[in-house]
C-alpha cells in the first residue's frame, strides 16, 4: 500500500510541470527533463522492485544506493547544464549591452548634429 | 594603357609601359603614407568625476590629433556631464560591466569606425599623455601589434605596494618561461593596440574579466608581437583602486592563474615571424 502515496506524488509532480508549461512560465524544451524525471518516479512507484532487479544486474549490493546515485547524477547534470547556459547568456547580455550603448551614443550624436 | 603592335613581334605591353606603372605605384604609395592614422584614446571611467577633467585637458593639450572616447561604465556621479561639458565623445554603458567589458566597448567602437590605433588610458590620472604619444610612435615605427607602457622596465621612481610588485614579478617569470619574452609589467593597463589587435579583440567572445597577463600570453602564443617601452606614471590622486581590499587581490590571483593555465592548454603555440 505504501507505493500508492508515491504514485500520487509522482502524478502530482507531472501535473505541476504540465501546469507550469501551460501557464507559459516554463518553456516546453526546458521542461522535458523534469517531465522525464517525474515519469521515471511514477514507474518506480508502480514497479518498486525494478530497482532491485537493475541493481542485481549491475552488481550493486544495496539497491537504494543505486537509486540515490542516479538521483545525484541527474541533479548534477541539470546544474551543469544550467551553469553552461548562464555563462552563454552572460556573454550574450554583455554583447547586447555593448552594442546598445554604442548605438545609443550614436543616436544621441545624430540628434545633436541635426539641431 | 596602350597596346603597341609591331609587325612580326609579340605585343610588348610590359616593355612600353613599365615606367608609367612604376610612377603610378610610387604615387599611390606616397598617398598611402600621407594618410594620417586615426588614433583613439579609450578611457573607461567609473565614478571619476574628480580626475577626469584634468585627464581630458591634458590629452587635448599634448596629443591634439587624437580622438578621445570616454566609456562611462554606469557611474553614479556626474562623470558623464563633465565629459560632455568638455566636448568629448562619451559612450554610457547601459549597465555596469566592469573594467574589461568597458574597454571592449571602446574597442568595438574603434573597430566599427575604422581607427588604426587604440590607446588604453586610465581615467584616474595615473598615465601621462606625453607617454601615450611615445607608445603610438613606437607602434608605428616598429609595426608591432601591442606596445605596453611599463612602470618597471627602467627604474622611474614609481613607488608601489609590496604585494603588487611580487605579483608582477611572478607573472613576468611565467611569461618568460612560456613565451620566451621579457615583459616587465604585464599588469599595466597602458597599452597601444594596432588595427589587427583591435579587430581580434572586438570579435573575441570570451574577453577575460581581467585582461592582463593572460591576454598577453594568448596574443604572444597566437603570433602577435608585443613590445614594451618604459613609461612614467603618477600616483593616483583621488578615487579608489580596482584591486583594493584583501579578498579581491586573492580572488584576482586565483582567477589569473586559472586563466593562464587554460590558455596554455588550449592555445597552441605558433612560431612568431621575425624579420631578423
Amino acid at each position: 500500500m505504501n507505493n500508492i502515496y508515491f504514485i500520487i506524488i509522482a502524478i502530482f509532480c507531472m501535473i505541476f510541470v504540465f501546469v507550469n508549461v501551460r501557464k507559459k512560465k516554463f518553456s516546453i524544451s526546458e521542461s522535458f527533463w523534469w517531465m522525464v524525471a517525474s515519469f521515471v518516479m511514477l514507474l518506480l512507484a508502480i514497479f518498486p522492485y525494478s530497482i532491485d532487479y537493475i541493481a542485481k544486474l549491475i552488481g550493486v549490493n544495496y539497491p537504494p544506493s543505486l537509486f540515490f546515485v542516479l538521483c545525484i547524477i541527474f541533479l548534477v547534470a541539470m546544474i551543469f547544464r544550467n551553469s553552461k547556459r548562464i555563462s552563454a547568456q552572460q556573454e550574450k547580455i554583455i554583447e547586447l549591452g555593448q552594442q546598445v550603448s554604442i548605438l545609443k551614443a550614436k543616436v544621441e550624436e545624430d540628434k545633436n548634429s541635426k539641431r | 594603357m596602350v597596346f603597341i603592335y609591331k609587325q612580326g613581334k609579340q605585343p610588348c605591353f610590359f616593355y612600353e609601359n613599365w615606367l608609367i606603372s612604376i610612377i603610378i605605384y610610387y604615387i599611390i604609395s606616397v598617398v598611402i603614407r600621407m594618410k594620417k592614422d586615426k588614433v583613439l584614446f579609450v578611457i573607461p571611467a567609473y565614478n571619476e568625476e574628480e580626475n577626469i577633467e584634468k585627464v581630458l585637458k591634458e590629452i587635448k593639450r599634448d596629443v591634439h590629433y587624437a580622438d578621445i572616447l570616454v566609456i562611462n561604465d554606469c557611474s553614479k556621479d556626474h562623470t558623464e556631464e563633465i565629459v560632455r561639458k568638455n566636448n568629448v565623445h562619451c559612450i554610457s554603458n547601459v549597465f555596469n560591466m566592469r573594467y574589461a567589458m568597458a574597454v571592449q566597448t571602446g574597442i568595438k567602437y574603434a573597430c566599427e569606425n575604422g581607427y588604426d590605433y587604440v590607446i588604453q588610458f586610465d581615467a584616474d590620472g595615473q598615465h601621462v599623455a606625453k607617454e601615450a604619444e611615445k607608445l603610438y610612435k613606437h607602434a608605428k615605427e616598429t609595426k608591432c601589434d601591442i606596445v605596453i607602457g611599463s612602470r618597471y622596465l627602467k627604474d622611474l621612481g614609481y613607488p608601489c605596494p609590496f604585494f603588487r610588485r611580487v605579483g608582477t614579478k611572478l607573472f613576468e617569470k611565467i611569461i618568460k618561461i612560456f613565451c620566451h619574452k621579457r615583459i616587465a609589467d604585464p599588469l599595466s593597463g597602458f597599452q597601444c593596440l594596432n588595427r589587427r589587435v583591435i579587430e581580434r579583440y572586438a570579435k573575441m567572445g570570451n574577453y577575460p574579466e581581467f585582461p592582463d597577463a593572460n591576454l598577453i600570453i594568448e596574443m604572444l602564443r597566437s603570433g602577435y608581437t608585443v613590445e614594451e617601452i618604459p613609461a612614467k606614471m603618477r600616483l593616483r590622486d583621488a578615487g579608489e583602486s580596482m584591486h583594493g581590499g584583501i579578498i579581491k587581490p586573492i580572488k584576482y590571483m586565483i582567477q589569473m592563474f586559472y586563466n593562464i593555465f587554460f590558455i596554455l592548454i588550449t592555445c597552441p603555440k605558433k612560431k612568431v615571424k621575425t624579420d631578423e
